[in-house]
């Protein structure tokens, strides 16, 4: 079956529009520069409107999407539940001089959900938590080190960054130390060296990060940083923005077995409310009450009621199981799909957060061809990104995405005859 | 901030290294040359690089090392060879007196020249010729220089630790065209290369590329727009770019 290709003449048109009063036209990851649109006719550039796993772009082309806004779209857009208790909760109040008390309900039932945590601290962005949790990590144990896995992203701040980019000054990031992924010989060795010096380790969950196939840690290798930890005074802390409920509703430390001393939520906490969530352990309560942290928007209260309506349905349909099954069947069926037309998709990561890639090149060229050929007939896909399941994906949709790649497959083939 | 001793380097093979294309591409330069001899200058710097600058039949080549040149320019350091460049140090050989007219006429005058191409005047960029020119050695001088920068550079090295073997060929649409090497994270630029690279950064046209350079046009806003096309190793492109954006500091 063959499917027809998208044309964006408006998106191009916003896209003009925007370049004149907004830098890049859309900058950061949402954007073609970051998002990699490769090559860019083929991508839609703004959206019109949004429903379940469906987006639809400003020249009225519909999109299954796999993006999931890059996360936060977790129960579907416009999820009927979650919209009912925002308009609930924006009737009585929303941005106050008094936090809602819906803040602490929301509270009681994040630290009742999430195996590690004692305590729940509210702000906007993931960057937000992460960059709390390394400053409660270096409060607490007076020390200034702190350790990442090789190809990081915590977020934006100076020193989340590297010294190479632009406006990060060296001194920023003189205290990060950057070790491989799954590799505890090196970790021991960098925490004797830096004896008393190491506030705190930050990790996501697994190697999910972008440009490479992802790879999942074990039990074990948690279970070992954890004791490497504990013998060291270091605080461990989980970012855990990107698969926090996607694997585990529990948190993604519960999922590999070991409890986190602060663990950082945003993306899927209110399926696209903006709020994020720092949670802990008690021995970092009196810390972290004591620092000079806040923002204009944390305490608003609409966010909350979504939170709350959001983590309640994710726990009646069992979200991880159903991410985890969906996932499977449209991975499985996308690389059959590929090896009928002389393809190695390898998929990478756990379904729910699966990532891809055309495996016939060294160079993703392929690859790039594939995942454009794909998004020009609906299927909205990134050649860089992990992916990410909603829970408004059906059976019908995966079959669609499936014949529409296969079909992407053979537009990608008809363009090289030397793939044979 | 930039480094004395990665200046030295850009200097050496980004900017004299220029001196290969204008020879090639230069009617001017190719009349300047008109009846050389065969002659070869080493210029020689203290905890800095070394290249010898050779002119035999019309053409101008670069390469490291002057073990074997006949003149020879010594520096003591690489703040005095870049004082050279900037035409606040004069440089006395230490080989070849015999030859000093050779850099007192012709090759005082390439250098000339390649300065007036190189930072020309809005009323010669009008004339097409001498634009297309212009344009395409300061592509040839970037590119030149991101090896330097990704090799010397304190910042940039940390760049190009992180990326991986292979080429990315940097192009103007109907226009130049380099891959920069990277190889255990050093990098080496070479010129109208052929090989098949892993990334490919393509400037739209000429015109593009000179706003780039003269920041005239936001490079992002260009990616969306599609005047810049890049594909492959994203990761690759991304660390170059890092090095790219330092370049500027270095060339200002």
């Amino acid at each position: 079956m063959s499917f027809p290709e998208y044309t964006h003449e408006k998106s191009r048109e916003w896209f003009s529009r925007a370049s004149k009063v907004i830098p890049a036209g859309v900058y950061g990851h949402l954007g073609p520069a970051e998002g990699l649109f490769i090559p860019v006719e083929k991508w839609p550039l703004f959206s019109e409107k949004a429903e379940g796993t469906y987006f639809w772009d400003v020249d009225g082309n519909r999109y299954i999407d796999y993006m999931c806004a890059y996360g936060p779209n977790i129960l579907g857009y416009n999820d009927p539940d979650v919209d009912a208790a925002v308009a609930a909760q924006m009737k009585l109040g929303n941005c106050t001089t008094s936090p809602s008390k819906i803040m602490v309900e929301c509270a009681e039932m994040l630290v009742d959900t999430v195996d590690s945590a004692d305590w729940c601290f509210f702000a906007k962005n993931g960057n937000d938590t992460t960059q709390t949790a390394v400053v409660t990590a270096r409060a607490y144990t007076h020390r200034k080190k702190v350790i990442f896995f090789k190809g990081y992203y915590h977020g934006v701040s100076p020193w989340q960054a590297k010294k190479d980019y632009g406006g990060v000054l060296e001194e920023e990031v003189m205290y990060n130390i950057i070790l491989p992924w799954d590799d505890i010989p090196a970790l021991e060795k960098t925490v004797a060296e830096n004896k008393n010096e190491i506030a705190a380790i930050i990790a996501q969950p697994y190697d999910h990060g972008n440009f490479h196939d992802n790879v999942v840690m074990t039990n074990e290798f948690w279970a070992k940083v954890r004791k490497i930890c504990d013998d060291n005074g270091i605080q461990l802390i989980i970012d855990d923005v990107r698969a926090g409920f996607r694997l585990d509703l529990a948190g993604s430390d519960h999922y590999f077995g070991f409890k986190a001393d602060m663990i950082c939520f945003c993306k899927a906490l209110a399926n696209g409310y903006n709020m994020s969530a720092l949670m802990g352990r008690e021995h970092l309560k009196n810390t972290i009450s004591g620092l000079s942290i806040t923002g204009s928007y944390w305490m608003s209260a609409v966010p909350f009621a979504a939170c709350i309506a959001t983590i309640n349905k994710l726990k009646e349909i069992n979200a991880p199981q159903l991410f985890d099954t969906l996932g499977t069947k449209l991975i499985n069926g996308l690389i059959v799909a590929g090896k009928e037309n002389g393809f190695n998709l390898v998929a990478s990561g756990k379904p729910a957060l699966f990532y891809l890639r055309v495996a016939n090149d060294n160079s993703l060229f392929l690859h790039q061809e594939w995942v454009a050929e794909c998004v020009s007939r609906g299927i909205f896909f990134t050649s860089h990104h992990n992916h990410f399941i909603n829970a408004a994906l059906t059976d019908e949709d995966i079959n669609h995405t499936i014949e529409v790649a296969e079909d992407a497959f053979r537009a990608v083939k008809k363009n090289h005859p030397e793939l044979g | 901030m930039t480094d004395n001793k990665t200046m030295a380097y850009i200097n050496m093979f980004a900017v004299l290294g220029t001196l290969e294309d204008l020879c090639e591409l230069d009617g001017k330069a190719k009349e300047l040359l008109k009846g050389t001899k065969p002659i070869s200058t080493g210029f020689d710097v203290k905890d800095g690089p070394q290249a010898t600058i050779r002119f035999a039949n019309g053409k101008c080549t670069v390469t490291e090392g002057c073990s074997d040149c006949d003149i020879k320019l010594p520096f003591s350091n690489v703040d005095k060879f870049n004082g050279m460049i900037n035409g606040t140090v004069k440089p006395f050989p230490s080989k070849g007196f015999t030859k000093i007219s050779f850099l007192l006429k012709t090759f005082t005058a390439l250098t000339d020249r390649l300065e007036e191409v190189m930072r020309p005047t809005p009323e010669a960029l009008k004339d097409p010729e001498f634009f297309n020119l212009s344009t395409t050695l300061t592509f040839y001088t970037i590119t030149s220089a991101i090896s330097q920068l990704g090799n010397h550079d304190p910042i940039s090295t940390f760049s190009a630790s992180n990326i991986d073997d292979g080429d990315i060929m940097m192009s103007i649409k109907d226009g130049p065209k380099a891959n920069i090497r990277a190889k255990n994270h050093k990098l080496t630029t070479i010129k109208n290369c052929e090989d098949a690279p892993r990334a490919i950064m393509e400037f739209g046209s000429m015109q593009l590329a000179s706003d780039l350079f003269n920041g005239k046009v936001n490079a992002l806003a260009c990616i969306g727009e599609g005047t810049i096309r890049m594909k492959g190793m994203a990761s690759m492109l991304d660390n170059l770019n890092r090095i790219l954006d330092r370049v500027a500091l270095y060339l200002a």
